[in-house]
């Protein structure tokens, strides 16, 4: 029933747009503060699951693109003295220029010899950056065109921003994965030799999300530091960004468009009960969140998401395939029953 | 003159990182795992050695070194079996990576809420500025004394591993894991053995880079990076290879801070990406 599902879809994009577009005339603006963050590190998330749920490359250095693209925006809006809104397209692009470079010797390396090599490489450009003074050295830059920006319309605008790329985000990624492009970036993560064997091109696949992943972070990254007028390289260099994003990925289930999701739902209820309610320190918090991935990682490789499906039956932005049932039912009658009932 | 000096203070530094990275190559090589707490493990060692060295002062610190070996052994027994263990065999290889991280994370927080983010070193008196002049240059004994320590362990961990029926056991496992079950090994009890003795080569380490410089509980993640990159250099699962290694980081990162005091491990960094780049097999590239 490929129609009413892509229906379904539709139309619950269109409420979401509704709703995101509606929802600063209603929220206050701390609630709406924290709306965005989540949104923002939802959109990170996703963006580090496509390297690692998809493409089968984790990460560890994944603040640096986060930091590219937010000292990027940061940067050209104070030479080219304009809205930070309207440079936002250079924050992907530097992003995902620095990626495209990067990947020629990252690429060589596999498995754990690529995470701790970018998180490498994201400890040298931090190092440089917090040396140089053209970008503000150790104590970080304000944004300088903040006199620009219209403040009464800032926390909606960053709202609308960040629900926006969060909502073409996972279209894109439905999109992408339901497309020949994600059969083949998923068939690479289950088997390379097998993907390679018929044809998938691994290495040139694997560049693409990881380029894209990059980008994404880049914009993302931006829009958080923007919303923040203010950029240390502590802050954007921090190795809890890739914390953050594997841990949402991680708990909610890697590999699934649904699991950060869910991720970020957890990673933000956590933080409100433990630093609110229960008044523990953000270190705490951290250790909570720790112990959780853990405990999934141990019980549930897949994350909670692929097991309350299986367990509920239900389907959201599944974009898993199944074999033409008709030819395995003809052929293996009874095999076909034990997988299907 | 001054840059020979350095260049052997370099070279001191590398024995103390060779010993960093000897733990996590022995752990990569027989469970093909990167414990990614690795560095985690270390400051805990230190932190151990700190609070030891407070309830006695009047023991030398160094002394603490054997209680805190014997803890480091226990807890990474503990800590393969009750967690690694359950992902070592899993068919993704990025299950340990992500499992070993998240435990990294764990502990890196909860050692700062329990010891407070403060920086931490530990005191051995006399000793640590203790220095020998050799025509006409400065030799600290403490670094001296590390590089012939890490030297000392790395031929006793190669000659255990070659000629001890516990090494071959290891070796075994390492090769055929599948293979050693036939000949009444369980594979899961030879790992808590390796990651425990991982550990316990960690704790030294730890416990002598805390003597030479101050640690947090941030330190970490810079031990990790330093104990990876070494073993990278080295060549994986070459035991001199990793000496070797961390003598190169060492030399790089003592002239890096000569060049320019507040680079920290910035030029050691430098020098792995480089040497990743033209040569990505490690400077050894022999297998033991």
């Amino acid at each position: 029933m490929p129609m009413p599902t892509r229906t379904i879809l539709l139309a619950s994009t269109i409420v979401l747009a509704a709703i995101i577009a509606g929802a600063p005339f209603v929220l206050n603006e701390g609630i709406l503060r924290l709306a965005t963050e989540c949104l923002l590190l939802l959109t990170m998330a996703q963006m580090w699951n496509l390297l690692a749920g998809y493409a089968g490359l984790v990460s560890l250095g994944h603040q640096v693109f986060i930091a590219f693209g937010a000292y990027a925006l940061f940067l050209t809006s104070g030479w080219l003295e304009v809205t930070p809104i309207w440079v936002l397209p250079v924050a992907p692009l530097v992003a995902a220029a620095v990626a495209a470079i990067i990947a020629f010797p990252l690429f060589r390396l596999r498995d754990a010899y690529f995470s701790i090599a970018m998180w490498v490489f994201a400890e040298i450009i931090g190092a440089f950056t917090m040396k140089s003074q053209a970008v503000g050295g150790t104590s970080g830059v304000p944004l300088a065109t903040s006199k620009l920006i219209d403040f009464d319309w800032f926390e909606p605008t960053m709202f609308w921003l960040a629900g926006g790329l969060t909502l073409v985000t996972i279209a894109a990624l439905y999109r992408m994965m339901t497309s020949s492009f994600g059969l083949g970036l998923m068939s690479v993560r289950d088997n390379d030799l097998a993907a390679m064997s018929v044809g998938v091109d691994v290495r040139h696949n694997r560049f693409i999300a990881f380029v894209l992943s990059a980008a994404g972070c880049g914009l993302a990254g931006a829009l958080s530091f923007m919303g923040n007028l203010f950029i240390a390289p502590l802050a954007a260099f921090d190795v809890n960004w890739s914390v953050y994003m594997m841990f949402i990925v991680i708990i909610g289930g890697i590999g699934t468009l649904e699991g950060p999701i869910l991720g970020v739902i957890i990673f933000f209820g956590l933080r409100e009960l433990m630093t609110g309610p229960l008044g523990l320190s953000g270190g705490w918090y951290l250790v909570g969140l720790g112990v959780i991935a853990v405990v999934v990682m141990i019980v549930a490789p897949r994350g909670i998401w692929p097991a309350l499906r299986d367990r509920l039956g239900v389907r959201l932005l599944d974009v898993h395939r199944a074999a033409p049932r008709t030819a395995t039912a003809a052929i293996l009658p009874a095999a076909s029953e034990r997988v299907t009932g | 003159m001054i840059w020979v000096e350095t260049l052997i203070n370099g070279a001191l530094l590398g024995g103390l990182y060779g010993l960093l990275g000897i733990g996590l190559a022995l752990v990569f090589g027989v469970m093909r795992v990167v414990n990614i707490a690795h560095g985690e493990f270390m400051v805990l060692s230190a932190f151990c050695a700190v609070l030891l060295s407070n309830m006695f002062p009047q023991v030398s610190p160094l002394l603490m070194l054997i209680p805190v070996i014997a803890l480091s052994f226990a807890v990474g027994w503990l800590y393969q079996a009750v967690i690694v263990n359950r992902v070592v065999t899993s068919p993704d290889p990025l299950s340990p990576l992500l499992l070993t991280f998240g435990v990294s994370v764990i502990l890196r927080n909860v050692m700062v809420e329990i010891f407070g983010a403060d920086v931490r070193s530990l005191q051995v008196g006399e000793l640590s500025r203790a220095s020998l002049e050799v025509a006409g240059l400065n030799i600290g004994i403490m670094p001296l004394l590390t590089l012939v320590l890490a030297a000392l362990l790395f031929m006793a961990l190669q000659l255990v591993l070659r000629h001890t029926e516990f090494g071959r056991i290891v070796r075994a496992t390492a090769d055929r894991r599948d293979i050693v079950r036939l000949s009444g090994v369980k594979p899961d009890r030879v790992y808590n053995y390796v990651m425990g003795l991982s550990l316990a080569l960690g704790a030294i380490g730890g416990v002598l880079l805390a003597v030479r410089s101050s640690f947090t509980p941030f330190s970490g993640a810079e031990r990790l990076l330093i104990a990876f990159e070494v073993v990278v250099l080295g060549g994986l699962g070459s035991f001199w290879g990793a000496l070797l290694g961390g003598i190169a980081l060492g030399m790089a990162q003592l002239i890096g801070l000569k060049i320019d005091p507040n680079a920290g491990l910035l030029y050691a960094h430098l020098l792995f990406f480089i040497m990743l780049l033209i040569r990505p097999s490690g400077l050894v590239s022999s297998r033991v």
